[in-house]
């Protein structure tokens, strides 16, 4: 886009944009600082309707702990990492995208950050007893990965937590592998695979 | 105990990605982002994901934010809501629109009398729009449709409707003292 932003930062902050529109819109603003302003006045706009609406208090956890920054840290690869990164990248079909988690495989295969963050960031790796599969977690619960090595089928990822049981989503299996990343804010301290109604394996956490 | 900086200095130092400076806005306007995303998502879990994850992806990526972007408090909530409304319409494609609007949100036990004036109070400010500016905006801000999906839904040419929700969304932005 050469042309400024004009009635379109109005459309900007509030998130009307296409995806096309809304890509060039950005090229336009990493270089025209009066355009940038020109947004800043619609985002100002557009926050005020936000703080008209009711305000709700967080639940508790929303505040403890904050999601901090996670410095850059390079973590030696693992097998199970490799696969699933490569998994990412390279494996997974248009068909597979499709499934129940479209936007957050979309994100993950499009998205370079994703991937680093499930290739390069902090983890820890817990093996699930009574199957082939592992999960690999933030030491601070904010993102899941679930892999799981000779899956026939499609295996369920539950969180039993107070009483009652979390559907986190399904993990669909490519080839022999399935697997789901779960971008999440809670510590989930035990997770439960089902496939169908039966439980397949157990896996707990440590943070 | 350091004193609360101001707006100028949060902002410069959110902009030099300044470590303290995210934990001052996340304290500062948590409560805000949460609700807008709330508002979008219909669903506590989801909302503080949806902050959670904006945030996360502003403080990654450079020059995200910069001074000209006028106050992070805006730049934010802007990011949030516009986080949400892709999650909105990334699940409204999964499952049939029917199912989403049958699901009842989840109750909030701390919606008050408050938060009713405070709806009130967007709603009285629309109300002082023009019909032709108003309905566009309604349609954007609280039904999350594209300017192309407006344009449609009311017959209007493209550049009459995005004219109009531009000049409704600085006549609000300014009733609801919105800095300049």
């Amino acid at each position: 886009m050469t042309d400024h932003l004009g009635e379109l930062a109005a459309l900007y902050a509030l998130g009307m944009l296409e995806p096309a529109e809304q890509r060039a819109a950005d090229e336009h603003l990493a270089h025209c600082d009066a355009c940038r302003r020109h947004l800043a006045q619609a985002e100002s706009d557009v926050a005020a309707m936000a703080a008209a609406q009711p305000q709700l208090e967080p639940p508790a956890r929303f505040f403890a702990p904050a999601p901090a920054p996670p410095a850059r840290k390079s973590s030696p690869y693992n097998g199970w990492l490799a696969l699933a990164a490569a998994l990412l990248i390279a494996v997974l079909p248009a068909g597979y995208l499709l499934q129940a988690n479209l936007a957050m495989h979309q994100d993950m295969a499009t998205d370079a950050q994703a991937i680093a963050r499930v290739a390069s960031s902090p983890h820890r790796t817990v093996r699930f007893s009574g199957a082939d599969a592992r999960v690999m977690y933030a030491p601070d619960g904010s993102w899941y990965c679930i892999v799981i090595r000779g899956a026939s089928a499609p295996l369920h990822v539950l969180w039993p937590h107070d009483g009652t049981t979390t559907m986190l989503g399904t993990a669909m299996p490519h080839g022999d592998v399935a697997l789901l990343y779960l971008p999440k804010s809670h510590r989930m301290e035990h997770l439960t695979l089902m496939q169908g109604d039966r439980e397949v394996g157990q896996a707990q956490l440590v943070f | 105990m350091r004193p609360a900086p101001g707006d100028e200095a949060l902002a410069a130092a959110f902009a030099a990605k300044e470590r303290w400076a995210f934990d001052e806005a996340y304290a500062r306007f948590g409560r805000l982002l949460y609700s807008t995303a709330y508002h979008v998502l219909g669903n506590p879990e989801d909302a503080q994901d949806c902050v959670h994850d904006a945030l996360t992806r502003v403080w990654r990526s450079p020059d995200s934010y910069t001074r000209s972007r006028g106050a992070v408090r805006s730049f934010l909530t802007v990011c949030v809501r516009n986080e949400a409304i892709t999650r909105l319409r990334a699940k409204a494609r999964r499952h049939k629109l029917e199912e989403r609007v049958a699901a009842e949100p989840q109750e909030h036990d701390e919606l008050g009398a408050g938060d009713v004036i405070e709806q009130d109070r967007l709603r009285a400010a629309l109300r002082t729009l023009p019909p032709e500016q108003r309905k566009p905006l309604e349609l954007a801000y609280f039904d999350y449709k594209t300017h192309v999906e407006i344009a449609r839904e009311l017959n209007e040419p493209l550049g009459t409707i995005k004219s109009r929700i531009a000049l409704g969304l600085r006549k609000l932005g300014a009733a609801l003292g919105a800095s300049e």
